[in-house]
């Protein structure tokens, strides 16, 4: 199964809803990230506040961090594969990075984002939530 | 003392700064080691930090206290903690990313939260290390959790998948990455903390109602989460050796008038009454004390320390200059914020200029009586608690619109965060922040350096601005005003007690990270500036002296507002605490 890490700016809560301007983006991928893990997909987000010796661990990510920044976050690595930088896939592409597909029956509603001019804002991302 | 009849193990005192919590627990530990016990004095209060009390150094080590048999103490200093809390998360990875993200992950854990957690890390040991602490009768602690970080380690699920795997899943458990120890650890905690048998929550006040709601928020979250019984300690109610001159008669219809609006909640609790005395509670013998009445008062005529008057209105003159800009007035709850910021707008508007009031008062009728009384002031007013339900409401409504159940789940946890409060009250006053190019703008609030520098570092504001005002134009965020000493001046409002003066010194360096440097300093309701008569008062007043002299060395500008007898409301008492140096009382 392949893995998916998402490597993400600072943020103190994963929705970023303490921003002035909260982020459609990061709501959206928290709860899309939650439906593919109860599907069996091996995704992972690691946050820079709370977990940075993840972006020194990997090569990929070490080098991303020196050359753009935590500016150029969100990051996602699949199989150590840069698959999208600076917002986060949607649900269909973390799918089928994950070679699952979505369940036939009902498919989860999602709302349309054009938003990734703000795809690294956020709050927590952020703000002082803590 | 209700408080000290058949004590458990474990006490905890809580209650706003500068109330008194250290002083009562330092003189309940001396009590229960003068029965016979084996006591821990545990304090986490970096003011009056128990070893000044006990005058000797204690420390993050278990220290006896010389002279008092059965009674250790140590000290937790919580900003120390949340530093090699930080440095738990941070070491590993200093000098493989470049410092600008270091600075960035560094402030990111900066925030109170992560203060909390760290220190309720330092004392899970002390609840639940049988071994090590057992032979203690009773542990006292000067401080208490709050149901925020409580509820935070009482996370279900999410909490051990964060522990055991590493992947943080549910609201703010970014700052609880450091955490070090087994998830049922924190669970025996949180059990030691909610079992009555083992904890009492003894709540300390002033008679003051900011300090008693204060007091009673903290009882309704404890008992949300499962803590039950508490008990009250009103702290410093003047006697009647003060003497009956207008202040003191004053104070205690203040006080009374306080009491009697107990809220209800916290009104059945069981409750003692503690004195005013005239010295500090630093010593064992002035601890002793504490809680005892009558307490001589002091004949001597040789208490002669005075301080310079510093009037209000010395300021008012440097900020008219201008005719226009932001005045920020911040400072903890129950300083005064809105008592200066209203007394700051009548002063500017009655001198003839246009000027905007924009307060959080929760009790509204300090300022909402001034709308439409002085010609050129407006009064407006955010509600903190409306503004976060609206925010809540909204972003649920919106965001949260195309979400699942789970996905709904998550943001409705993450808006419950106390964060979310700050943000919701910035985003409404930011309007405000606007007009301050063409009048003066005069607001009780402020977010913290902290929340500032997030919110600009994350840019997410500046293109909002941005996009509001078309690409090519340059833009200032609120982050560059509040920076500018032209366009922004913040006022730190405080009291002449030990506990205000440090918090207020603790707000200047956060706004200091954020490079905003407050313009002035307003120490309140100061006895010294008052001039009593009474030895009772003109002791207290001189041991005002010392902060007022600590105040000076922060700031260039002060000024000193005294204690009035009458609460200053209305335009008319309000424009008196602007006109001269030295008013009658």
């Amino acid at each position: 199964m392949p893995t998916i890490r998402i490597y993400e700016p600072a943020l103190c809560c994963d929705t970023g809803v303490c921003g002035v301007d909260l982020d459609q983006s990061l709501v959206t991928v928290t709860a899309d990230i939650r439906s593919l893990q109860e599907l069996g997909a091996d995704i992972t987000r690691h946050n820079l506040a709370s977990d940075p010796t993840a972006f020194t661990s990997d090569e990929t990510v070490r080098a991303f961090m020196h050359t753009v920044g935590s500016k150029g976050l969100p990051l996602t690595v699949v199989d150590g594969v840069t698959v999208s930088i600076g917002a986060y896939p949607t649900k269909e592409a973390l799918l089928k990075f994950a070679g699952l597909r979505a369940p036939d029956a009902a498919p989860t509603q999602r709302l349309e984002l054009g938003l990734t001019e703000k795809a690294t804002g956020g709050c927590c991302g952020g703000t002082g939530c803590c | 003392m209700r408080f000290l009849e058949d004590p458990p193990r474990f006490l905890f005192f809580t209650g706003k700064g500068g109330v008194g919590k250290t002083s009562v627990a330092c003189a309940t530990a001396l009590e229960l080691a003068g029965r016979g016990k084996r006591v821990l004095l545990v304090s986490t209060d970096p003011a009056s930090n128990i070893g000044q009390v006990f005058d000797i150094t204690i420390g993050n080590t278990i220290t006896e206290i010389p002279g008092v048999p059965g009674l250790s103490a140590l000290e937790i200093d919580p900003e120390q903690a949340a530093e090699a809390y930080r440095e738990r998360i941070i070491a590993p990875v200093r000098g493989l990313l470049p410092d600008s993200e270091i600075a960035g992950i560094t402030e990111s854990l900066s925030g109170s939260c992560t203060t909390e957690i760290a220190s309720f890390d330092e004392f899970t040991n002390l609840l639940t290390d049988t071994v090590a602490y057992g032979h203690y009768d009773h542990i006292v602690f000067d401080t208490a959790p709050t149901g925020h970080t409580i509820r935070l380690l009482q996370l279900p699920g999410s909490w051990t998948e964060f522990l055991s795997t590493g992947k943080g899943d549910a609201s703010c458990l970014g700052p609880m990455a450091g955490l070090e120890k087994h998830r049922t650890v924190y669970a025996n905690a949180v059990r030691e903390l909610t079992d009555p048998n083992r904890t009492r929550l003894v709540l300390v006040s002033r008679a003051q109602t900011s300090s008693l709601i204060e007091i009673d928020r903290t009882f309704a979250e404890l008992t949300e989460i499962g803590i039950r019984g508490g008990y009250v300690v009103i702290n410093g109610v003047l006697p009647v050796t003060a003497g009956d001159e207008a202040i003191a008669t004053a104070v205690r219809n203040r006080e009374s008038a306080a009491l009697s609006t107990i809220p209800t909640s916290i009104a059945t609790l069981p409750r003692d009454t503690l004195e005013l005395k005239t010295g500090n509670m630093v010593g064992i013998a002035a601890l002793r004390t504490l809680f005892t009445t009558g307490s001589p008062v002091p004949t001597d005529d040789a208490i002669t320390e005075e301080t310079a008057d510093a009037p209000l209105a010395a300021l008012i003159d440097e900020l008219e200059k201008d005719d226009h800009g932001l005045i920020l007035c911040m400072g903890k709850g129950g300083v005064g914020k809105t008592t200066i910021a209203a007394a700051v707008a009548v002063a500017l508007a009655e001198r003839g200029h246009e000027v905007h009031l924009t307060t959080t008062d929760p009790a509204a009728h300090l300022t909402e009586t001034l709308h439409g009384i002085v010609p050129g002031l407006t009064v407006s007013r955010i509600d903190p608690e409306d503004a976060t339900r609206l925010y809540r409401d909204h972003v649920m409504a919106t965001k949260g619109k195309g979400l699942d159940d789970n996905g709904r789940a998550a943001l409705a946890e993450d808006l419950l965060s106390p964060c979310t409060e700050e943000v919701a009250v910035f985003q409404q006053f930011s309007h405000a922040v606007h007009e301050s190019r063409h009048r003066f703008v005069v607001i009780d609030t402020a977010p913290t350096g902290h929340t500032l520098l997030l919110l600009d570092a994350t840019g997410s504001y500046h293109r909002e601005v941005a996009r509001q005002i078309g690409d090519n134009l340059p833009f200032v965020t609120p982050l560059m005003r509040l920076q500018d000493p032209e366009q922004t001046k913040v006022i730190l409002v405080t009291l002449a007690e030990t506990t205000p003066v440090l918090e207020a010194e603790g707000l200047q360096q956060d706004l200091d990270r954020a490079g905003i440097r407050p313009w002035a300093w307003v120490v309140n309701n100061s006895i010294a500036a008052a001039h009593p008569d009474s030895p009772f008062l003109r002791q207290r007043a001189a041991n005002e002296v010392e902060q007022i002299a600590r105040v000076r060395a922060l700031t260039s500008r002060v000024a000193i507002v005294p204690l009035l007898p009458e609460e200053p409301i209305g335009e008319t008492k309000l424009a008196a605490l602007t006109v001269g140096a030295h008013q009658s009382v």
